[in-house]
């Protein structure tokens, strides 16, 4: 029976045009969001080349340079030596810790225009290096993209709405219904199969289409996760979309006009995917204000100022760039000031740390509750879900901060006993170098299913209320 | 800056002073690009920083999706009620069979027109009077004369533009209502429109200027300034020539016989050619954001939510052109304190010894004192958005004048 309706309301809305404009639509929304998600990968990718790029010649540089003072071809002064740790670990020498775009990075941009991507490592203090971000002009990352994920997540449902939200009452209002009802069939089947149609076609071609494209932009489908990753993409978006079915065939269920239809959908739609997300903004940020980075600035001059009072590490930083203005012998004063430096350095990584700790765990705290609270809102759970599959979320780039933290740490531990031993640096290329460990899918998979489950269950309600109540449908009147 | 008592002068030019963009009292209701803009920026020797400390960055995905601030709720959920309250104004009506008897007893298109607007706007106002009344004593209470306190014809000139927004939207969505053969079409005419203009132009409108005119990435804009800056210590060439200016300047011989110390006058030298390089390549970057913006102004003709957007940032003081004067203000009152610094050095500095400046050299370096461009200056910026938006206003208002001159009672 089921195949019937199905085959049946086929015939229907295919002889309407309202269908094929809205595949039309989203057609084009697709492919332009892939389009823009993959320029950006693209611009990403040119910016870690040319990072790349720059440390390669750098370092050649520097052993070219070495080569010329061993054999007295060059002079240098003890600030500017390449073969000097401290000069090597700090101003000369530094490499790039990247974050390569993730796995299903065309397709979400998600934080990564926001969040920074790659971080020159130096013996300098990590809230120094990490207060770096991309180039973007402020008014487009308060916009935000148009990609994939903003069409998933905002048209979509919308687009889902308008092919249901009159699937019964249009029938109804055009009398067609209790004919269809003289038929062997319930209310409820009959619905089912009308959503089922719908559903496939509409989940079918976003799914299709946004896989299509995403090999047109290059990736790979056998590149290691990006199958399992797809995967979790499709449940996701079929999670998301079961849903909003779900959602006009609860409001169907109610026997009420298109109109009248029409209006309760557009507002639940306005209310889920703009209005509660914006107020779970509000609330958290309310909640868990997290002070102005102005009060971290004071506090971390205060620490510099006090453990400069102990060794006097201003003044380094003063003969690093003077050396002119060095009185009495710059070379003894030199290997002095590096011993002092990574002594005030370390100093105020230990003032400091509690400082930004508190923002840590402020944005911590957020991050918490928005986890718990997102639930309330399909929208947030699907752009979470998005982004963390795309690899272009939160955790992914937390991952990242914390692989920085230690690869920081690795660079100091590699640089400070060469400055203590007053050693020089022997091998360039033995320098610590940094390779983001990628998450396995079956982490994301973790996370993810969460999203997925948070979307199925009231889907699963709404779709059995909505079917029970159908039953007692008022065909007639 | 917690001045130490004495110190020597180009040392405290390295601790340097940190500036912060004050916020506007309007910010309140528009906050514009701040939370995406740094809030710091340091001020030292040598080299002009950026903005650092993005106050987005310490938010959670969800701000993303918008904040529910004043702009937020003016610019694209009032637009949504409008259109709710709006579609079936003429369609439904004339679905109901009540236009017929309405237009049966002689009352024009027009004027009919006209009514419902006015009652839609004074549906509007009972929810927005009493709300802007809150909002102002709102600010008023927790403001303490931030730097717009005395410019109530920002707020005035804000008030107006939202207002021009919302009657372009309640004669559009009438004009609509009226020509459309059902209310089913109506609401999915203005549904388009209003998704379109809230949603996707402005983000197709960020992707037209970023092709127009592209952002480098920083590392290609770091690679280009650091290549032409040199180390500014290092610039050998320039330092030798420096030096042979100055001792034909004052006819000696060797750098000791000077009246004044070489040393200030290199400092300050190499800080010149470093700001040339600067003006340059931030010039450039700013240029970009600038023309980017003016992409954003023009693309209001499509959507006008972008005009309205540009006009009130202005208005607010949260656009990237008042960014920009703050900007600009704090580097040249960091190239002010570098140029006292070094001369000091260059007139009090003896060979051989180490400089210790006290007080009076602190006390001549004025405080950071910034005055926020005058409005004329602020609408000058915005006059495409402006023009935009009421040619919007006209259209709309010519559009629902057409479509009601005709009413009739059957689609």
């Amino acid at each position: 029976m089921l195949g019937r309706i199905v085959r049946h309301e086929w015939r229907g809305l295919t002889a309407d045009a309202v269908l094929w404009v809205i595949g039309a639509v989203f057609a084009v929304a697709i492919a332009y969001g892939v389009w823009n998600g993959s320029r950006w990968v693209d611009f990403q990718q040119a910016a870690l080349t040319s990072a790349a790029a720059e440390e390669a010649a750098r370092y050649d540089g520097l052993k070219a340079q070495v080569a010329r003072i061993a054999t007295g071809e060059e002079k240098v002064s003890p600030f500017a030596d390449p073969r000097n740790p401290a000069n090597v670990g700090g101003r000369l020498g530094p490499r790039y810790a990247t974050l390569p775009p993730g796995p299903l990075a065309p397709l979400a941009i998600g934080q990564s225009d926001l969040l920074p991507y790659y971080f020159r490592i130096s013996t300098d203090s990590r809230e120094n290096i990490v207060a770096t971000s991309e180039i973007e002009n402020p008014q487009r990352l308060l916009v935000g993209r148009f990609d994939l994920a903003f069409v998933i997540v905002f048209l979509f449902p919308l687009l889902i709405l308008a092919i249901t939200y009159n699937m019964v009452s249009a029938e109804q209002e055009q009398g067609t219904l209790a004919l269809a009802l003289s038929q062997p069939v319930s209310l409820a089947t009959l619905v089912t199969g009308k959503v089922l149609l719908r559903a496939l076609l509409l989940v079918g071609f976003v799914v299709v289409f946004s896989a299509v494209a995403l090999v047109a932009t290059g990736t790979s489908l056998a590149s290691a996760g990006v199958a399992a990753r797809l995967g979790l993409w499709v449940a996701a978006v079929a999670a998301y979309g079961a849903f909003w079915f779900a959602l006009a065939v609860f409001v169907a269920s109610f026997g009420r006009n298109s109109a009248a239809n029409a209006t309760v959908l557009a507002g639940a739609w306005l209310t889920l995917v703009i209005v509660l997300p914006s107020l779970l903004n509000m609330a958290v940020t309310t909640l868990y204000p997290v002070p102005s980075r102005v009060e971290m600035v004071q506090a971390m001059r205060v620490a510099s100022d006090e453990a400069n009072a102990a060794g006097s590490a201003l003044l380094a930083g003063y003969y690093e760039d003077h050396p002119e203005l060095a009185v009495g012998g710059a070379d003894q004063a030199m290997t002095d000031f590096n011993v002092i430096r990574v002594a005030v350095n370390d100093d105020v990584e230990k003032r400091v740390r509690p400082v930004v700790d508190r923002y840590d765990r402020q944005i911590a705290r957020q991050q918490a509750t928005v986890d718990r609270l997102r639930f309330l809102s399909p929208a947030v759970l699907m752009q979470d879900a998005l982004n963390d599959v795309a690899g272009s979320g939160v955790p992914r780039h937390r991952r990242f901060m914390e692989q920085v933290a230690a690869y920081h740490a690795d660079w100091r531990a590699f640089f400070t006993p060469l400055i203590f031993r007053k050693a020089s640096v022997a091998d360039f290329d033995a320098t610590p170098r940094f390779t983001f460990a990628e998450e396995t899918a079956g982490e994301v998979a973790g996370r993810v299913v969460w999203a997925v489950a948070g979307l199925a269950l009231p889907a699963l309600l709404l779709g059995w209320l909505g079917l029970g109540r159908l039953r007692r449908y008022p065909v007639v009147g | 800056m917690g001045e130490p008592a004495e110190e020597e002068p180009h040392s405290a030019a390295h601790y340097g002073v940190y500036a912060f963009k004050p916020k506007s009292q309007l910010a309140m209701v528009d906050a514009g690009i701040d939370p995406y803009m740094g809030v710091a920026v340091w001020l030292e020797a040598h080299r002009q920083n950026e903005f650092k400390y993005r106050p987005a960055q310490d938010r959670t995905a969800v701000q993303r999706f918008g904040e529910m601030n004043g702009a937020e709720v003016l610019q694209v959920l009032l637009p949504l009620f409008i259109v709710l309250m709006t579609f079936s104004a003429f369609a439904g009506e004339r679905e109901q069979g009540t236009l017929r008897q309405v237009l049966s007893l002689g009352v024009s298109g027009r004027t009919l027109a006209l009514g419902k607007a006015l009652g839609i706007a004074a549906t509007l106002g009972v929810v927005l009077v009493p709300a802007t009344v809150l909002g102002v004593v709102a600010i008023a209470l927790t403001a303490e004369g931030g730097y717009l306190a005395g410019d109530p014809l920002r707020a005035v000139l804000l008030t107006l533009t939202y207002l021009a927004y919302f009657a372009l939207f309640i004669a559009v969505s009438l004009a609509v209502s009226a020509r459309a053969t059902s209310s089913r079409l109506a609401l999915v005419m203005l549904l388009t429109f209003w998704f379109a203009n809230g949603l996707v132009a402005t983000r197709a409108a960020a992707d037209v200027a970023a092709t127009l005119h592209p952002t480098p990435s920083a590392i290609e804009f770091q690679k280009a300034m650091e290549a032409e800056l040199g180390d500014p210590h290092d610039a050998k060439e320039r330092m030798e020539r420096l030096q042979a200016e100055t001792l034909e300047k004052y006819g000696v011989t060797s750098l000791d016989a000077l009246p004044v110390a070489f040393s200030g006058i290199s400092l300050q030298s190499g800080e010149e050619h470093a700001n040339e390089v600067f003006d340059q390549h931030y010039g450039r970057l700013f240029d970009t954001f600038a023309d980017q913006d003016r992409v954003y102004q023009a693309a209001g003709l499509v959507a006008p939510m972008l005009a309205v957007r540009a006009i009130s940032m202005g208005l607010a003081g949260t656009d990237f052109n008042q960014h920009r004067h703050f900007v600009t203000a704090a580097e040249s009152y960091r190239r002010d304190i570098q140029r006292t610094l070094n001369n000091d050095i260059a007139l009090n500095q003896k060979p051989g010894q180490t400089y210790l400046a006290g007080a009076e050299l602190w006390n001549q370096v004025p405080d950071f004192d910034y005055t926020a461009p005058p409005t004329g200056w602020v609408l000058g910026n915005v006059r495409t958005s402006l023009t935009v938006l009421a040619a919007w206003l006209l259209a709309a208002g010519l559009l629902l004048f057409r479509s009601t001159g005709r009413l009739t009672a059957d689609a």
